[in-house]
């Protein structure tokens, strides 16, 4: 599913996260990760990003996550929220 | 973050489980609320919102909610208090627990200190999550203010981490915010018992130079340690006094009100009593004159900030007492310019012929000597490992270094008070008590100030004043 338009979802409230999808040019997905617990979480949140995207079958994308040390159920949901506005009517 | 389970399922679509959460849709909702109430202040306001630092189930199990009512409510009589106009205020328990909104007319930065004093201060502050908003919906947050992050409620690291990892189990956290919610409360009694504990504490301190310690008279012909303790006996009932009279202060908005004067002249009135019982029980002798002043003004602050509702820190007492002596110190300072030369006190003496301010002035400006120099230096002994004894003589050299002690400027001049601060330094710079070279200064001064006639009670009046703050904090 290509995005099609800028869609988020979550919140930059504590242990919450911030998706935030736009489209871009071609079929690859880009991931931008920030987060306040990088050093110890952002190996972790870049995989289940990427897992996420590809399950849904995301393309055409750029997916930034701003992460303010959400679980990781909290950042599975934001992601598949932010996917779906951004694909919604494919 | 979990640490990576077992592999799911990889192709499935989107995973209803994660998607309809009334908790998450709720955050969600506040989060566009949020911008667009900040969106809506007029410049230069300022927007906080309070929800409570726990976990869904304890959040949403309503076991909390009064709890953050009443920490809103705290939050709300800070904003009044401090002036900062109040534009709107709302509570509610949401579909994500409880939330406060409060939107001010004061910047974001004022804004988030007055959160912070909350966060920091009340009891409960530890449960409270109050972020920040400005005018132009720019989150400001403890690292645009230069703080470190806050700390877990449960093991102390830093609170971020635990949360994404979901380090601690539910009943852990539950009972961490149970010993919150059952934190004692600051009450006079305790007040006065670290108040007097503070004035056995700073007799007990040995080497003390020019001072009375339990192996020497200092200075003193007149004195010895058991004098000491007699004095401080004499002044156990009147700490907690001035930590009851001053939580009666609490219910006053102002001191200029009839009620609160009536309140501090009683205070003063209680400080005379004290005064008195001391020199009867010392048969004459000046023990602790200057501590029945300070700290008890002090202790009247910490009482007042405890019957509003916040743990004192030695910051807000400090800051408290200030307010309450500034008033009562420019008085006794405009009286002693009117009495005959023979009534004066060395204070007042020192302060008609050279505007040195001694107590009174340290008290007045909030004790700024005790907050800047002797309690970083008594809590970086104390952290690195030294025995309260040597960190407490360490804050003593390090305010002799410093301070302008009255008590040496009085029988000494200035050449008496540039040698003390010279040789105090010198101590400090050889290492202190933790060097033999160190002690040695350290002997040596307190030959030189016997030899003199010095003593600097000034400090050491400090010195209780700081070792007071410590415990206190």
């Amino acid at each position: 599913m290509k995005a099609k338009k800028e869609a988020m979802a979550g919140s930059l409230e504590s242990s919450d996260v911030l998706v935030t999808i736009r489209p871009r040019e071609g079929e690859g997905v880009e991931c931008t990760i920030e987060s306040i617990v990088l050093k110890q979480y952002g190996r972790r949140i870049r995989s289940v990003t990427e897992e996420v995207a590809a399950a849904a079958g995301l393309s055409g994308a750029a997916v930034r996550v701003q992460d303010r040390g959400a679980l990781e159920c909290t950042l599975r949901a934001r992601l598949e929220t932010a996917i779906e506005r951004s694909t919604a009517g494919t | 973050m979990h640490p990576p389970g077992p592999p799911g399922n990889r192709h499935r679509a989107v995973d209803r489980r994660y998607v309809s959460s009334p908790a998450l849709d709720a955050r969600e909702e506040r989060w566009a609320r949020r911008l667009s109430l900040a969106g809506s202040l007029p410049a230069g306001g300022s927007l906080l919102t309070l929800t409570l630092r726990l976990p869904a189930a304890l959040r949403l199990g309503g076991d909390f909610d009064g709890a953050a009512r009443a920490l809103f409510e705290a939050l709300e009589a800070e904003a009044r208090t401090s002036g900062s106009p109040v534009l709107s205020s709302e509570f509610k328990i949401s579909a994500d627990g409880p939330e406060g909104w409060l939107a001010l007319g004061t910047g974001a930065r004022a804004a988030k200190t007055l959160a912070l004093g909350v966060e920091e201060d009340h009891p409960w502050g530890t449960l409270a999550d109050i972020d920040a908003t400005d005018a132009r919906g720019q989150p400001l947050g403890r690292e645009d203010l230069g703080l470190p992050p806050r700390t877990c409620l449960v093991c102390g690291g830093p609170a971020a981490v635990c949360a994404a990892g979901a380090a601690h189990g539910l009943p852990e956290l539950r009972a961490a915010a149970e010993t919150v919610l059952a934190r004692p409360a600051c009450t006079p009694g305790r007040i006065g018992r670290l108040a007097l504990q503070a004035l056995l504490e700073e007799a007990a301190v040995d080497p003390k130079p020019g001072l009375v310690t339990p192996r020497s008279r200092g200075s003193h012909a007149d004195m010895d340690y058991f004098t000491f303790l007699a004095g401080a006996a004499a002044l156990a009932p009147w700490f907690a006094e001035a930590a009851d009279l001053g939580a009666g202060l609490a219910g006053f908005a102002s001191t200029e009100d009839p009620g609160a004067q009536d309140l501090l002249d009683r205070l003063r009135a209680a400080g005379r009593r004290a005064e008195a019982a001391m020199f009867e029980a010392t048969g004459g002798v000046n023990t602790h004159k200057g501590l029945v002043f300070s700290l008890g003004a002090l202790c009247a602050a910490a009482g007042c900030l405890a019957a509003r509702g916040f743990v004192p820190t030695a910051e807000s007492c400090c800051d408290t007492a200030g307010a309450l002596v500034r008033a009562a110190a420019t008085a006794d300072f405009t009286a002693a310019s009117a009495k005959p030369e023979a009534e004066l006190t060395a204070g007042e003496r020192l302060y008609r012929s050279s505007g040195v301010l001694g107590v009174r002035g340290e008290a007045a400006r909030g004790f700024p000597s005790a907050l800047r120099i002797g309690l970083p230096r008594l809590r970086s002994g104390l952290a690195a490992g030294l025995s309260r004894n040597d960190a407490l003589a360490e804050v003593l050299l390090a305010l002799c270094a410093e301070v302008e002690d009255t008590c040496v400027l009085a029988r000494g001049g200035p050449e008496g008070l540039e040698y003390l601060r010279a040789e105090a330094a010198r101590a400090l710079g050889l290492g202190g008590l933790s060097t033999s070279a160190g002690r040695a200064a350290v002997r040596n001064l307190d030959e030189g100030l016997i030899a003199r006639h010095l003593s600097p009670g000034g400090c050491a009046d400090l010195l209780a004043v700081t070792d007071f703050l410590e415990r206190l904090g």
